[in-house]
């Protein structure tokens, strides 16, 4: 069984990113910046209408646009169109102003039809349905363990709570699109995605060509978070109109259109009931929820996917739960995966509610995590952050700290799997010294690049520098496409494997013993004329999966205006064994951010009378700012021993359920929907003061 | 964008007749860019006004400061006599987007700019701002929008430097035909009260000059609440200016913004705080005069008590 | 900001269009070319370009990039679409996110809200004008050092803001980082690096709380 070698030099450092410089000095090119000659620029008309029956599309007047050179339709003959922002046709051009007047002199023949755009309205069985055939709300999924009725009756403390989360949107910096050429020979396409192989397979099968026909390129791409996998509709359009035009075209969506199509983070409303006995323990959970993921439905190229389910009770085991989760359908774009698809959701009810029966029996919030938590790494890590965060001396009765600032803390836990396996690899190593490393796996910003070269650079013995890292193209072996933070544990045994194999073949066909570090170019000057290429795949024994992961919060709550600020963030994070530390803590800062955003400020808007997405942009759909980064506290956990396992989800899990326990200790009321932002903060306080304390019943 | 032609006008007067009836004036574009590129403006020629001789100076007086249209943000947060004279202006500009924005930005796009309303902004929202039937906003998601409106629009003002620059009794110059014309920052948004289609007074040809702003030994402050700490548009703004002598108030302004269409100042606040002692329970009234018959809606009854907090806040900043 | 617009390079400054008539014209001469000089500003810089494609000159990196592009057409339009210098990004096109950032005299502008025929007459610098023969600037260096980067697509930008920030203040506090670089997004969340690699090149003592634990270690 393979292993990784005891002493570690480079595995387990912190090392630069190897393209760091290539992207500070704007040399290196994404998606979005590829200029294959003679390339057409490419842009989509997307429907105005959240519900239409499309009669006809007349590309003709597009056409006649000076520059432009092709157009096609997204689909062809009457169709029905669902959302805001469904894709109707695209049109490609030799500047983006062409595009931009031919889009405008296309004509849609609609009727307009009726729509619905919120939860709360498309659970009635009266509003619009946004498939014909099937009512908006399905049928709850019902999972039961136990006797929860009973064992509510059995408990000494119960609490209840209805809490919501938004539909989130990923927006990666760089917008979802292809670079395509379709000749003769086949199709490149260069692309902005976390799957090479997904796009590949998309636009082969979309297509109709073969898979060895296409080949896909990705060689920087600027974020996904899961919404980029497949071709999506934009890239067989590029595809299409290439063809048409017979030169490359290039179609990069808008920050307007990834609001609308691209993917998104389902909403939830979750109603929940939870017992405990005396000594804390947890015995009854009852959980009802619906939420949306758009109008749910669409392949892998229109999106699908990431439905409005998720894992409750989530990390806690309790004898008895009942649990009933809806999806309901509306006039908007489909879900997709997002950074940790469901956990976050999952964590923010069941922390909530967690922290609400803590309150309730007078128990410390970590205490009763601790002993509620089947997973022991879990309870070494609150007890570690606990420690470490200052909780004891930080945690107060809520609502107690004084004047109109109030601080509070609260925590969360999370819980992922990772692990991976699948990925292949080859290196060649040249008779000058020169290795190159081929993996047709990619970076999106996760240090995958940077991983492969510290883990070839330790098993060879050498620089970072000599190791040549060639990624993201399908034309290399294949490895999985990044998600579920499975990248690092997929890719570091199939590296760990063809350096291996290198090695070894190297110092047998040379006859050196040991051709590690300084005897390598001696050694490789002996392969002669012919390089060494040698094949590499992942191995059993060099990773594992099952991360945990707790964050501890501190904020300010100005109950005068609202406004919260975060002071602190602390998490402590296990990852099996960190290839790269350096870029394992940005992960963390990473994930912890987003989930600053999702807690505090992220909120997709759609408007009720028009149908629209009304806060297509970055003005009033807010990502954190550099203002309102909190000092983050990053233990990483080291377990060596475990193998790579990653990094990548688990960090985004609980830190919204910690901010939100952490407002709620402040204030002494619990705003109980996301993002907290000012408006709900004043509502909530105003409720407070205007509950009156419940009248006695008389008795009968 | 629709394609459109451009020019540099060389004098005011130069400006108006390139603009015509289908221009319209090019100061640092980061708003009119952005409503060409959601085609809610379609002017057929852009007139650049920033080269306009004189109008890009800080002028500081004993008596009377003059500051040029064409003066960036960015200059006037850096501008240390503005930071000592008129903090709250300062302050104002400080909080002005980002200081990308800042560096183009300038005062007479600033106080010119459309609405912010996500549903003026909205290409494929015809509302009645842009001529249509209905405010969306009125019983739809209303969160930013107005307590207080003379109309059926509840977009409301967010120029900063408009709340600034009421409280410390600025009068704008505006080239209207050909001769210039004053107007106190209530009269140069007075139009957007009454009218729905209207972001203020300018009607279609005029060019703001100059801004002046009386040296009064008043002193001012400037707060705004927002969702972000930074780079975010307030959710509600307050702007105090007065004198403070032996801890009473004299000449006391106040002024909230984003409140409704115009800077919103009520009299008889301002005339309540003559001279009164600065503190909390003065500052208290003030803020009850000023936001008497706010009229919240379904989203955006939060205002009042943020209000309420700003106008204590920034009343009290001026004790310093 | 000294704004250039006065003149382009179409036009004949009515200055040195006089200053070809020598300095010694008698009185009257004088106001007969006074008076034609004016006549020939107006129509010079009162001159109206496009709707259709015209040529502009800009000054990037020191070199200049001629184009033939509509007035409607953004600075960043012009780099990215009509030229091979994509290092400035398009990311959300409405001057929110900072992506764009370039330096115009020095003075950061978000390129996307920027008319390319505006832009003439400036010292334009994008991201890949600061690294001189293949060696990192001070901030480049720290952005890498640090690890202030991850998928690197708002990298320019905030490269240049802080490139523009610490040349105009060389110590900054923490809050003037903040406020000068706040234009500035990032979805990958690199935040707490970026505020390390702007103490870093200025020379200021760096914190940040990271530590690595080992869990057998632990009780």
């Amino acid at each position: 069984m393979p292993s990784w070698p005891e002493k570690r030099a480079l595995i387990g450092s912190h090392t630069r990113r190897i393209d760091g410089p290539t992207k500070v000095t704007g040399a290196a090119k994404y998606t979005s910046d590829v200029q294959p000659d003679g390339w057409l620029y490419g842009m989509i008309l997307r429907s105005k209408w959240a519900k239409a029956k499309i009669t006809n599309i007349k590309l003709e007047p597009a056409l006649k646009v000076p520059g432009i050179k092709a157009a096609v339709l997204a689909r062809e003959g009457e169709r029905t169109v669902r959302y805001y922002g469904e894709e109707l046709a695209a049109v490609a051009g030799t500047t983006k102003q062409a595009c931009l007047d031919a889009l405008r002199l296309i004509e849609v023949e609609a009727k307009p039809l009726p729509f619905v755009v919120r939860e709360d309205d498309a659970k009635e069985e009266s509003s619009p349905r946004v498939w014909d055939d099937t009512p908006n709300l399905s049928k709850p999924g019902l999972n039961e363990k136990g006797d929860v009725d009973k064992a509510f009756s059995e408990c000494t403390a119960i609490v209840e709570g209805f809490y919501t989360t938004p539909v989130q949107l990923h927006h990666p910096l760089e917008t979802h699109g292809n670079t395509v050429s379709w000749t003769d020979e086949g199709v490149t396409a260069w692309s902005s995605t976390q799957g090479i192989g997904s796009v590949r397979d998309g636009l082969a099968d979309n297509l109709k060509l073969q898979h060895s026909q296409v080949r896909v390129i990705s060689d920087y791409m600027g974020g996904g978070f899961g919404s980029k996998f497949g071709p999506g509709v934009e890239g067989a359009l590029a595809a299409q109109l290439s063809k048409q035009a017979k030169a490359p075209v290039k179609i990069m969506l808008t920050r307007f259109d990834e609001a609308l199509a691209v993917g998104n983070r389902p909403s939830s409303f979750q109603k929940i009931k939870l017992g405990a006995k005396e000594d804390g323990t947890l015995h009854a959970y009852q959980l009802e929820s619906y939420g949306t993921a758009g109008i749910g439905a669409g392949g892998s190229s229109e999106g699908g996917g990431g439905g409005a389910g998720f894992p409750a009770p989530y990390i806690y085991q309790i004898p008895n739960t009942r649990v009933r989760q809806s999806g309901v359908n509306i006039n908007a774009g489909s879900a997709r995966a997002f950074r940790a698809p469901g956990h976050p959701t999952a964590s923010y009810g069941m922390e909530s509610i967690m922290d609400e029966l803590a309150v309730k029996m007078n128990i410390d919030p970590v205490e009763l995590r601790i002993k509620n938590d089947p997973s022991e790494v879990r309870r070494k890590e609150y007890q570690l952050g606990a420690e470490r965060f200052g909780w004891k001396e930080k945690y107060k009765k809520p609502g107690s700290s004084p004047g109109p600032v109030k601080t509070g803390v609260g925590c969360a836990g999370a819980t992922w799997g990772g692990g991976g396996r699948g990925t292949q690899a080859e290196a060649q190593v040249n008779p000058d010294g020169s290795i190159e490393i081929r993996c047709g796996t990619q970076d999106l910003g996760t240090g995958t690049r940077t991983l492969i070269a510290v883990i070839a650079a330790e098993l060879l013995g050498l620089k970072l520098e000599q190791i040549n890292v060639r990624i993201g193209d399908t034309r290399f072996p294949p490895s999985g496409g990044s998600g579920g933070s499975t990248t690092a544990a997929s890719v570091s045994p199939a590296i760990y494997d063809v350096c291996t194999k290198a090695l070894a073949q190297l110092q047998e066909q040379t006859g050196v013993a040991d051709a590690r570090g300084e005897n390598w170019a001696a050694a490789c000057k002996k392969l002669g004329v012919q390089p060494l290429n040698v094949a590499g795949r992942w191995q059993e024994g060099l990773s594992s999966s099952g991360a945990g992961g707790v964050q501890f919060a501190e904020v300010e709550v100005d109950t005068e205006t609202g406004f919260v600020k975060v002071k602190k963030i602390t998490c402590v994070q296990d990852g099996g064994m960190f290839v790269n530390k350096l870029t394992a803590e940005s992960q963390v800062n990473g994930g912890i951010i987003m989930g600053i955003g999702y807690a505090l400020y992220e909120e997709r808007v759609m408007d009720r009378q028009s149908g629209v997405v009304l806060n297509p942009n970055f003005e009033t759909y807010k990502l954190v700012g550099l203002a309102d980064v909190p000092e983050i506290d990053v233990v990483l956990l080291d377990m060596p021993e475990r193998g790579v396992i990653g990094i990548g989800e688990p960090v985004t899990i609980p830190t919204a359920s910690a901010l939100a326990n952490a407002v709620a200790n402040a204030l002494g009321v619990r705003v109980p929907a996301l993002p907290i932002t000012p408006n709900r903060v004043l509502a909530a306080l105003a409720n407070k003061s205007n509950a009156a304390p419940a009248a006695a019943k008389p008795e009968v | 964008m629709k394609p459109f032609q451009y020019a540099t006008a060389t004098s005011p007067a130069g400006a108006r007749e390139l603009a015509g009836e289908n221009g319209r004036y090019l100061s640092g574009g980061i708003d009119l860019l952005g409503e060409l590129k959601e085609y809610i403006a379609e002017p057929k020629l852009l007139v650049n006004v920033k080269a306009l001789p004189g109008l890009n100076k800080i002028e500081p007086s004993q008596q009377l400061w003059s500051i040029g249209t064409n003066v960036t943000i960015a200059e006037l947060e850096d501008h240390p006599q503005v930071k000592r004279v008129f903090p709250g202006l300062q302050q104002a500009a400080a909080e002005v987007g980002s200081r990308q924005i800042r560096n183009v930005a300038t005062v007479g796009g600033n106080l010119a700019q459309h609405s912010r309303c996500w549903y003026y902004r909205h290409r494929d929202v015809f509302c009645l701002k842009k001529g249509g039937d209905t405010c969306y906003a009125r019983h739809g998601e209303n969160k930013y929008h107005s307590l207080f409106s003379g109309n059926t629009c509840i977009s409301p003002v967010v120029s900063n430097l408009s709340v600034a620059l009421a409280a410390l009794e600025a009068t704008v110059i505006v080239q209207r035909g050909d001769k210039p014309s004053r107007m106190s920052i209530a009269e140069f948004y007075a139009k957007a009260w009454d009218n729905p289609t209207a972001h203020h007074s300018l009607e279609h040809g005029d060019l703001v000059l100059k801004v002046e702003v009386p040296a009064q030994q008043r002193r001012s402050a400037y707060l705004q609440v927002s969702e972000k700490s930074m780079f975010d548009w307030a959710l509600v703004s307050c702007a105090a200016a007065a004198k403070v002598e032996g801890g009473k108030l004299s000449q006391a302004r106040v002024v909230l913004g984003a409140v409704a269409n115009v800077p919103h100042q009520v009299q008889a606040a301002n005339q309540f705080l003559e001279g009164k002692t600065l503190d909390e329970e003065t500052a208290n009234k003030a803020a009850d005069l000023i936001l008497e018959n706010a009229h919240a809606l379904a989203e955006n009854g939060y205002k009042i008590p943020m209000a309420r907090a700003l106008i204590r806040r920034t009343l009290l900043q001026l004790k310093a | 900001m000294n704004d250039p617009q006065t003149k382009d390079a179409l036009t004949v400054s009515r200055r040195s269009f006089l200053k070809s008539f020598g300095t010694t014209a008698a009185v009257a001469a004088t106001a007969q070319v006074e008076a034609v000089a004016a006549e020939l500003a107006k129509a010079n810089t009162e001159k109206t370009y496009g709707p259709d494609a015209v040529p502009i000159t800009l000054n990037v990196n020191g070199k200049p990039l001629e184009l033939q592009v509509e007035p409607r057409v953004t600075l960043l339009e012009a780099l990215r679409n009509h030229s091979t210098l994509t290092g400035a990004k398009e990311v959300c096109d409405r001057a929110t996110c900072g992506a764009c950032t370039v330096l115009l005299n020095g003075t950061p502008i978000y390129s996307c809200s920027k008319l390319a025929i505006e832009a003439q007459g400036y010292e334009i610098t994008t991201v890949e004008g600061l690294a001189q023969n293949g060696t990192l600037t001070p901030v480049q260096a720290a952005f890498v050092e640090q690890d202030a980067l991850m998928c690197g697509y708002c990298t320019p930008g905030f490269v240049m803001s802080m490139t523009a920030l610490l040349r105009k203040n060389p110590r900054p506090t923490a809050e003037e980082v903040k406020h000068a670089c706040s234009g500035n997004l990032c979805r990958c969340g690199t935040h707490p690096r970026i505020m390390q690699a702007a103490f870093k090149a200025a020379g200021l003592p760096v914190t940040s709380k990271t530590e690595v634990l080992p869990y057998a270690k632990l009780a």
